[in-house]
């Protein structure tokens, strides 16, 4: 491939390079719903494959919680192996919400961020006297906690300890989103318009409503925590996890920031929580257990640590690198039947090869590809 | 009135038990011998850390992988259930040292959180290929041990297997010791623990010393599982929880003391069975774990026997 023209940061081809560049991502992310709410079946090397608008509705809510979980980890440096937690919390909080108070879905996050956010902050104080490894310790027991927790006698009669919680409220698309009407438009488009069906049955349009739904949170939780790291907060928590000593030297105080990360990646993670339960209508205690730690850790690491494109990339691959190799019955191209939990182990590969060859994560490669392709030139200091 | 009468109605019951001498003491056997399981794997924790200076995650899954092959070859081979389980800490030693040399070695030894995430990745990598080619169907591995009880008191039972376990982790600490201090791959083992450079330096391979350090970390963990199995069911995800009473007993000994990893195994599951017993809290075994962490951590973080790190800046 040839790289296009150098451009200065900042100039107007930069800038409108940009500009493109997210007219593109936001069309992408308006029009995939409408191709795919109705299930999308490939069937690639003799496998069968379905793929439908949930699956993506819940790879936007692990982007969240990775982003949460990039905050302490990624950007502070504290390790922890147990966000499931605070992601569990988050969703069983907004499940007993909205079947004991009858509240709505958004309006239960007027209580899981706030209330997430002490949590945080309360875990982050004894976290203060513990660094590093011994963190990923104590997070990684905590994160197994979580289960027995939901399922103690005490709580189980709100919690519905081991059978999990069915959410009795819908969310229904209400009557003047012009879902409908869309898709009418878009199936009048000659050519490819015939990709889109000529209507939404009710559940369809149910699924599409949830994923803009679950789209625009996402996108007010990237922006707040953009704006939260692009300033001070973010330059001290990144001097914290490259060089304590020499941040705290420079008047940043360690303990202050530190349990501030773990509050503000607790309250994202709470949000994640609310996101998964909007997106299944059900909680269950195991699906908050130690393997949703591991995988955050995977999609963290996987996508790119300390990057916010990374929790996108994070959250895409742990949702559909197992939900793929499930349905993957047969070796491609063969008759060798698979059986078992390969998409697990595929994770765990691709974990060890991204840290072997691409410490940076996804985000980092498709950085430096991005600059061999679209080279920008930095503006010269003092211009 | 409610809230009192139910607080008075657990105590009560506590009471009722706690006057129980019958009960304590078999809670007592039964930890210990819970605990000699959790001091082994806790042993392997150990012998990683010292080595390198990181926790390996994945020490459960490779002990599983071992109680899996241990269950290959007694139960569906007929091998005797002791040679069986000499077979498979010897086969999962060997895969140890493939890991070691493939996934580990390659990394700087001085960064430990890459190696964290590595092993991470290994737990996963392992656990599903256990998943993957013997299913999720449980088994039952017999005990090395006879069953029966030598020593009997009302409930309180002093069985072989308690006997057993306990003799085991002893044996193993007696026999580590003298690998360590009496032959000279323990004392290059040591030296590597004690200053990896230095080490490298008067010309002691550090590469084939850490992996023998994991060989015999994998054939230890083997062994705690092969202890712990025949009490629970054979299952794929039955290391985990091991694993997590093995961290809070490795936390509370000291992360880098043998002695102190026994020690704090045997705490552990004594701790374990009688609050369990005496609060009436099953599902919260768990808790005990990270309360005995979290406790650790905030008021002694090197343990009962850990050495001090001194860092310089």
């Amino acid at each position: 491939m040839r790289a296009m023209g150098v451009v200065a940061e900042g100039s107007r081809q930069h800038r409108r390079r940009q500009i493109i560049g997210w007219v593109l991502f936001a069309l992408v992310v308006a029009l995939v719903p409408f191709l795919i709410a109705d299930t999308y079946s490939p069937t690639i090397f003799g496998n069968r494959y379905t793929f439908g608008l949930g699956n993506l509705s819940q790879a936007i809510a692990f982007m969240v919680a990775i982003l949460g979980l990039n905050i302490a980890t990624g950007y502070s440096g504290q390790l922890s192996l147990g966000h499931s937690f605070f992601v569990g919390s988050g969703a069983y909080l907004t499940a007993v919400l909205v079947n004991e108070f009858h509240w709505s879905y958004l309006a239960t996050l007027g209580v899981v961020v706030p209330g997430l956010f002490v949590f945080g902050v309360l875990f982050g104080l004894p976290a203060l006297r513990i660094q590093g490894l011994y963190l990923g310790l104590l997070t990684f027991a905590v994160a197994a906690v979580f289960p027995s927790i939901i399922r103690l006698d005490n709580v189980a009669d709100r919690t519905g300890g081991s059978n999990g919680l069915l959410i009795d409220s819908d969310l229904e698309a209400p009557t003047w989103a012009p879902i409908e009407k869309i898709t009418e438009w878009l199936h009048a488009i000659p050519g490819v318009g015939s990709r889109v069906p000529d209507g939404l049955t009710g559940r369809q349009e149910e699924a599409v409503y949830k994923y803009f739904l679950l789209v625009i949170m996402a996108l007010v939780c990237f922006w707040l925590v953009r704006n939260i790291l692009a300033g001070r907060v973010g330059r001290a928590l990144v001097a914290i996890r490259d060089n304590p000593l020499g941040a705290a030297a420079n008047g940043v105080n360690l303990a202050t920031y530190k349990t501030l990360s773990l509050g503000i990646s607790a309250a994202v993670g709470g949000v994640a929580g609310t996101m998964l339960a909007m997106h299944s209508g059900f909680v269950g205690p195991d699906e908050f257990g130690f393997s949703m730690a591991i995988l955050l850790i995977v999609g963290l690491i996987v996508g790119g640590s300390g990057t916010l494109h990374g929790a996108v990339v994070g959250g895409l691959a742990i949702q559909f690198v197992p939900h793929w190799s499930s349905q993957t019955q047969t070796l491609p191209g063969t008759d060798v039947a698979l059986e078992g939990p390969y998409g697990t182990a595929i994770l765990g590969g691709l974990l060890i090869i991204i840290i072997f060859a691409l410490p940076g994560g996804a985000a980092h490669g498709f950085r430096r590809l991005k600059g061999r392709l679209m080279p920008v030139a930095p503006q010269p200091p003092g211009g | 009135m409610g809230v009192l009468a139910s607080v008075l109605g657990v105590f009560d019951i506590t009471l009722d038990k706690l006057s129980d001498g019958e009960l304590w003491l078999a809670q007592f056997f039964r930890g210990l011998s819970d605990g000699a399981t959790y001091a082994s794997v806790a042993l392997a924790l150990v012998m990683i850390y010292k080595s390198t200076g990181f926790i390996n995650f994945a020490q459960g899954s490779l002990a599983l992988l071992g109680v899996y092959l241990a269950y290959i070859f007694s139960v569906e081979q007929g091998l005797p259930v002791a040679v069986a389980v000499v077979c498979a800490m010897v086969a999962s030693s060997a895969v140890a040292m493939l890991v070691e040399r493939v996934f580990i070695r390659p990394f700087p030894p001085d960064h430990v959180l890459p190696l964290v995430i590595v092993t991470l990745g290994l737990l996963l990598i392992i656990d599903s290929a256990v998943g993957i080619v013997w299913g999720f169907r449980t088994r039952s591995l017999p005990s090395m041990f006879p069953s029966g009880a030598p020593i009997e008191w009302g409930i309180a039972q002093l069985t072989w297997r308690t006997i057993g376990n306990l003799g085991t982790v002893f044996a193993v600490v007696g026999l580590l010791y003298l690998l360590l201090s009496r032959t000279k791959v323990g004392l290059a083992f040591r030296a590597v623990s004690s200053n990896l450079e230095s080490a490298r330096l008067v010309g002691i391979r550090v590469g084939p010393t850490l992996g023998f350090g994991w060989a015999l970390a994998a054939a230890i963990g083997t062994l705690g599982g092969a202890l712990v199995v025949p009490d629970l069911l054979l299952e794929p995800s039955i290391m985990l929880r091991v694993l997590i009473f093995s961290l809070a007993a490795a936390a509370l000994g000291g992360l880098d003391s043998m002695v102190g990893a026994v020690i704090g195994g045997l705490v552990v599951g004594l701790a374990r069975n009688l609050l369990v017993t005496f609060l009436d809290l099953s599902e919260l075994a768990l808790a005990t774990a990270v309360a005995v962490i979290l406790v650790v951590l905030l008021v002694r973080p090197t343990g009962l026997f850990g050495s001090t790190r001194v860092e310089r800046v």
